[in-house]
């Protein structure tokens, strides 16, 4: 009970977010839409599961460069971690949305642009962590890891502008597909949504900072 | 400034004296071509040519490129000593670049003379096949650099290269197709130019990242 009480107010918001997200996202009433129907709340864990993930890598991205900069062991530690649960939420969301891509389009996997883009960087982020393990000196680990890091999360985002221009979409909000603005004329979706959102992205980085503290307390102790 | 042409021509001069590497690669595209006519010969159509050549092509870039850095392991100290990292660099980019250029050369002439050639505009073709060329030359090339250091070297060029490599790949190859199948420069520039800047990030990222891999 001690430590609930000391537990940090953000904590608590993600709590009541998430627990409010789950209730609500799947009570609340929503648009009756043909072929979408009652998928149309996967908007609710699907959709966060991208901006979960893009915060996270985008946070590793930026402890890989403040390690370059300092040679910092705690950095390359953070940058490691966040990409770690960033790739939790990377197939979470791969999966939430072939499940509902199989209901609403008939199969799990139709050469989409953003499935493809997501597939593409969980493998750079997957070849990270093969990377990591191949090397042996640490100071070498550290550095050469981050330099990939960089490297490929700077070629990643041409290619999110790159390959929805090369192919048709079937995804809501691209390729001329409205996005759930369009149907969400009383705003019930969006009181969940935006709650959602927030609320993931909260819960990856606290998973973050639970498995940052981890690696450190097993840094500290492999010291000793 | 000559420092990094004294590198260059050693780089040749280690090619020009132990042939192996570059027989091999030649060999390797050789067989894997006559590998693909007797797959595909007599009913491949235009855009499959197409993407089947660019495959080769990228086969043969992580093979013949993957050497680049992988060879130098013993002569770190030296360099390390002797030259800026940015000349190094420098000098791998241009011999990497003129050397996948050779090898896609003599691949496109096997290819076109076991597989035949549909009718196209061959300049705009050429163009996009250079530009794609140094896409892929110079990211193998960091690659390298960056897999140098850890133990299973010709896995992890593949699995840190590829997924890196497709943003160069999926637009040499879309524009490639469009060439085929008879679109003209005005309909293509805005791709040709958009992998002309992925061509110019990747450099300007190597430059910036290089020296990273390289302080030891």
């Amino acid at each position: 009970m001690g430590y609930l009480l000391k537990t940090e107010w953000w904590k608590w918001l993600c709590m009541v977010m998430i627990l409010y997200t789950i209730v609500a996202g799947l009570l609340l009433p929503v648009p009756r839409l043909p072929i979408l129907n009652e998928t149309i709340r996967v908007l609710h864990f699907h959709v966060p599961m991208w901006f979960g993930m893009i915060f996270l890598f985008s946070g590793s991205l930026i402890y890989a460069i403040r390690y370059l900069r300092t040679g910092d062991n705690r950095f390359d530690i953070y940058s490691y971690q966040l990409a770690n649960v960033g790739i939790v939420f990377g197939v979470l969301g791969l999966l939430s949305g072939m499940i509902w891509a199989n209901y609403t389009w008939g199969e799990p996997w139709s050469n989409d642009p953003q499935q493809n883009s997501s597939a593409i960087s969980m493998l750079i982020y997957f070849a990270y962590f093969v990377l990591r393990g191949s090397i042996q000196d640490e100071q070498q680990k550290n550095r050469i890891s981050a330099v990939y890091n960089i490297f490929s999360f700077s070629l990643m985002v041409p290619l999110l502008f790159i390959l929805p221009r090369l192919s048709d979409s079937l995804h809501p909000g691209s390729g001329g597909n409205p996005g759930f603005n369009a149907y969400d004329l009383d705003s019930n979706l969006r009181k969940v949504f935006y709650v959602a959102v927030v609320g993931w992205s909260l819960l990856g980085y606290w998973f973050g900072t639970i498995a940052v503290r981890q690696s450190l307390i097993k840094l500290r102790i492999d010291d000793e | 400034m000559t420092r990094f042409v004294y590198l260059i021509k050693k780089d040749f001069e280690i090619d020009w004296r132990q042939q192996s590497p570059f027989t091999g690669i030649v060999l390797f595209l050789s067989s894997t071509i006559f590998t693909s006519y007797m797959a595909f010969g007599g009913f491949i159509s235009d855009e499959v040519w197409n993407a089947l050549f660019w495959i080769i092509l990228l086969f043969t870039a992580v093979n013949a490129i993957s050497k680049s850095f992988s060879q130098e392991e013993r002569r770190v100290h030296y360099y390390f000593f002797l030259c800026k990292p940015s000349e190094i660099l420098l000098s791998k980019l241009i011999y990497s670049v003129a050397y996948l250029l050779v090898i896609a050369a003599i691949s496109f002439l096997i290819y076109i003379i076991l597989l035949g050639m549909p009718s196209f505009d061959f300049n705009l073709y050429m163009i996009n096949l250079v530009l794609g060329c140094i896409g892929l030359s110079s990211t193998f090339t960091m690659i390298s650099a960056i897999s140098m250091r850890a133990s299973n070297r010709s896995v992890l060029m593949v699995i840190l290269g590829f997924p890196i490599v497709i943003p160069v790949l999926v637009l040499a190859v879309s524009n490639a197709k469009k060439i085929v199948n008879g679109f003209i420069w005005i309909q293509i520039q805005g791709n040709v130019l958009s992998l002309l800047s992925v061509d110019v990030i990747i450099i300007v990222l190597s430059f910036v990242l290089f020296p990273f891999t390289w302080r030891s």
